[in-house]
């Protein structure tokens, strides 16, 4: 009886330590694989932008796939109309309600995504008002 | 007025087991609700901080830009297939074979970041406190076909780095530039 509360208490301690109030941000897939990095601050709730080995995500919404890419242009069209259209609604908040519009959006890449298209992301994500970006990673180790 | 009980023949009470049933109880309770709201990945999330878009015509603007232009180093990284090179505008870091990029991939097909670091270490020990206005600043361009994880882990390699048992900032603030075809 005692040994067993001992084990409880570590148990116990070590879930504690890696309690988190957030709630997953990520949902996990083989089509998406974060990369893996040291650095990096612990992320905030803000709009995603994903874009997984096939499609390109806002909010976990599928928007288009990655095929569906102009290789010509370097502005996606569908996904800047997608985004102009929540900055908007963000900047109509923040009048209306007061809510911070921040700029921010969290890009969630597939490891395996060349920079090309990072590049196309990042420029669209900057042409429709959220120059804010974060790179969310994996904390190795 | 009550008797004091005997002490003698209670005694052998104070030798019972803790009741720890309760304790028992709660635990088994928390721990799946703990286990339910643990972390499992930790998640990190590197700032990059694009300008926001600039309006064309805006002549002030222009003017002040260029005046800041004049203490800037406009340091860059441009990954390829064959390797990293470190640049500015005006002058280029040979490699130690004096042709190709600054830091070569190695035999195997990755990045040498152990030689990017000293070669970058070695560039911010020249430009440190000389009052440049971007000696934290890197911009990082790479070829089309450069993988996420390797600029990932190029951004990891060039934040910062350990002299003399402190650490120093090397270029934590990471900028991008366009795709080099």
């Amino acid at each position: 009886m005692n040994s067993m509360m001992d084990m409880m208490t570590i148990i116990l301690l070590f879930l504690l330590k890696s309690f988190s109030t957030e709630g997953a941000l990520i949902t996990a897939s083989e089509e998406l694989r974060l990369p893996e990095s040291v650095m990096g601050e612990k992320p905030k709730k803000e709009l995603q932008v994903s874009i997984t080995k096939e499609a390109i995500l806002i909010n976990n919404n599928q928007l288009m796939s990655v095929s569906d890419v102009d290789p010509e242009s370097v502005l996606i069209q569908p996904l800047y109309k997608a985004l102009a259209n929540v900055a908007k609604e963000q900047s109509k908040l923040e009048v209306d309600v007061g809510t911070e519009f921040t700029h921010t959006v969290i890009i969630q890449g597939d490891q395996t995504i060349p920079f090309e298209m990072l590049y196309k992301i990042m420029f669209t994500c900057s042409k429709s008002q959220f120059y804010k970006m974060r790179l969310l990673t994996v904390k190795k180790g | 007025m009550a008797y004091k009980p005997s002490a003698r023949q209670n005694s052998d009470e104070l030798n019972m087991e803790l009741d720890i049933r309760p304790v028992m109880n709660l635990m088994v309770v928390l721990i799946p609700l703990l286990l339910q709201g643990a972390e499992w990945v930790k998640l990190g999330a590197i700032e990059i901080n694009a300008p926001p878009t600039k309006s064309v015509g805006n002549n002030p603007a222009e003017q002040q830009d260029k005046k800041e232009e004049e203490m800037k180093i406009g340091l860059k990284l441009a990954i390829t297939s064959a390797g990293i090179t470190i640049a500015n505008a005006q002058a280029l870091l040979p490699s130690d074979s004096g042709e190709g990029p600054t830091v070569p991939v190695l035999d195997d097909g990755t990045y040498d970041y152990a030689l990017l670091k000293t070669k970058l270490i070695e560039v911010k020990k020249l430009i440190a406190g000389k009052g440049y206005k971007d000696e934290n600043r890197a911009v990082i361009t790479a070829g089309n076909k450069v993988e996420y994880q390797d600029l990932v882990s190029v951004i990891d390699n060039i934040q910062t780095y350990e002299e003399d048992g402190t650490e120093k900032v090397l270029f934590p603030e990471i900028n991008f530039g366009s795709v080099i075809q």
